[in-house]
């Protein structure tokens, strides 16, 4: 089955999504990513405040199986975390887009350009 | 590198969009659709595994129950016939090679099935301490094929399959069945808690079956549900909580060493072993505590470290077995579980996490 990759968004190769608006990202992980971890049983994310560099490493996802660090797709501030997938992780599974994990802001504009277009993410999940 | 194996089923795996992994060198079904639904099933209902990857050895022969006896620790001679049992195989030394179950089918013949990843291992040490009795040791771990029924509802399946066992067919028995799908050797065992059957047969029967079992709608489960149902009711596996370092008395598998056995392998050694480790079953409130995570005491001391762990599905909490060093077990019973840079209180379980449903 193929995965959905909305048009809006912008990727990283480890599988996280970007929604841009000015100076601000929200950011979570793919459908791919979902599917290839199977059910997702534990969120951790990073407290508000938190500066992140580009792909260090956010948080932690578990499924039943597995544990894997979260990405960060561009050099930022943590404004806002979303701490009601802490309670409900299955929503990654459920609806991945709309299970956005952080919000970041900007710290560097141009980093937005290294990420991936639509069709360059298909690509990496066809690899 | 060696070539992955496969099982009977592997296709039909492939075929029902199982997401297929390596594991002990055979290439077997890790889920079907969600972990999750697998889990439910089984304690709920009942579900079925391919776990044509263990391995069968025979023993035959008028001497068959004395040597079996001798290599295991576990009374086996005590046993009737037609009954299982479970035990560690150890070394001279009190180390486990392995943890197996045996089936007294006959006086004087024997199944005994051993985990996928130790088949040559225990073969060629059974075969070093047969040469005193008169038996035969054969391994036809590749002549047959291995399903797992587990489940509530896994009788009336049988019933539904025409395999009737009789009413005195309990917990941990065992026999040999021509039934309408070829030649069977069934038992009343399991690796989830719940009650089941293990069904032991030809490749063409075990597939004729499973396909029937599909077609009756039991839910397939694969191998990554099959952890967490038995780490959720505490039972060991091979490599974890026991493995080549360690002895049955450092896991709490005291049960299955009889030290007024007459004479066994391993014998001397664990009549005199001081047990380093005690195993202690824990749970976190949130969090995982994965397999290698350190256990530590009121003080932020390591005393231990866990050995398996998941989520559990029935409880929704991460829960965990691991080996605490015997001298440094907190009286008090309070311990934590560091995860990466964080420590969390652990609640202790004297008991498994979940009741099985087995009589």
């Amino acid at each position: 089955m193929a995965s959905l990759i909305p048009e809006t968004l912008k990727y990283t190769k480890d599988h996280e999504w970007a929604l841009v608006e000015g100076d601000i990202i929200t950011v979570g992980i793919t459908d791919f990513a979902q599917s290839q971890l199977g059910d997702i049983v534990f969120v951790e994310l990073p407290e508000v405040g938190t500066v992140l560099e580009k792909e260090g490493t956010f948080g932690v996802v578990e499924s039943i199986k597995s544990v894997s660090d979260l990405y960060s797709p561009i050099s930022g501030e943590v404004i806002e975390a979303n701490s009601e997938l802490e309670g409900e992780p299955e929503k990654c599974n459920e609806v991945p887009y709309e299970s956005w994990m952080i919000k970041l802001k900007v710290k560097n504009a141009e980093e937005l350009n290294e990420l991936l277009s639509p069709e360059a993410y298909k690509k990496v999940c066809e690899e | 590198m060696e070539k992955t194996l496969e099982t009977s089923l592997t296709s039909e795996h492939i075929k029902l969009g199982a997401k297929m992994a390596p594991f002990a060198g055979f290439n077997m079904p890790l889920q079907y659709t969600s972990v999750k639904e697998e889990v439910v099933a089984v304690r709920e209902n009942v579900g079925v595994f391919d776990v044509s990857h263990m391995g069968e050895f025979f023993v035959t022969g008028p001497e068959a129950v004395k040597f079996v006896d001798y290599a295991l620790t576990n009374d086996f001679a005590g046993a009737a016939i037609g009954k299982a049992v479970y035990s560690p195989l150890c070394r001279e030394n009190g180390t486990v090679i392995d943890d197996l179950i045996a089936y007294k089918l006959e006086e004087e013949k024997i199944l005994i099935c051993v985990n996928a990843s130790n088949i040559e291992k225990d073969f060629s040490w059974l075969k070093s301490l047969v040469g005193g009795f008169d038996c035969k040791l054969e391994n036809h771990s590749n002549d047959y094929s291995l399903l797992a029924l587990q489940g509530p509802s896994s009788q009336s399946v049988m019933k539904k399959l025409q395999l009737e066992l009789g009413e005195d067919f309990d917990y941990y028995s065992a026999k040999e069945l021509s039934s309408p799908h070829g030649e069977l050797i069934i038992a009343r065992t399991g690796y989830t808690g719940e009650d089941g059957f293990e069904i032991f047969g030809g490749h063409e029967a075990i597939k004729k079956l499973w396909s029937k079992l599909i077609e009756a709608k039991v839910i397939p489960c694969g191998l990554a549900s099959r952890d967490v149902l038995r780490l959720e009711v505490a039972y060991p596996l091979y490599g974890h909580e026991i493995h080549d370092d360690v002895t049955p008395l450092d896991a709490s598998l005291k049960w299955t060493v009889k030290a007024d056995k007459v004479s066994f392998m391993g014998k001397e050694a664990l009549g005199n072993y001081k047990p380093k480790y005690r195993l202690v079953k824990l749970s976190l409130e949130k969090g995982i505590p994965r397999e290698g995570y350190d256990i530590l005491n009121s003080r932020e001391e390591k005393i231990g470290t866990i050995t398996s762990g998941t989520m559990s599905v029935t409880l929704g909490r991460g829960i965990g077995i691991g080996l605490v060093e015997k001298d440094k077990f907190p009286e008090q019973k309070d311990f934590k579980v560091k995860i990466r840079k964080n420590t969390f209180d652990a609640q202790y379980h004297a008991k498994a996490f979940v009741n099985g449903g087995h009589k």
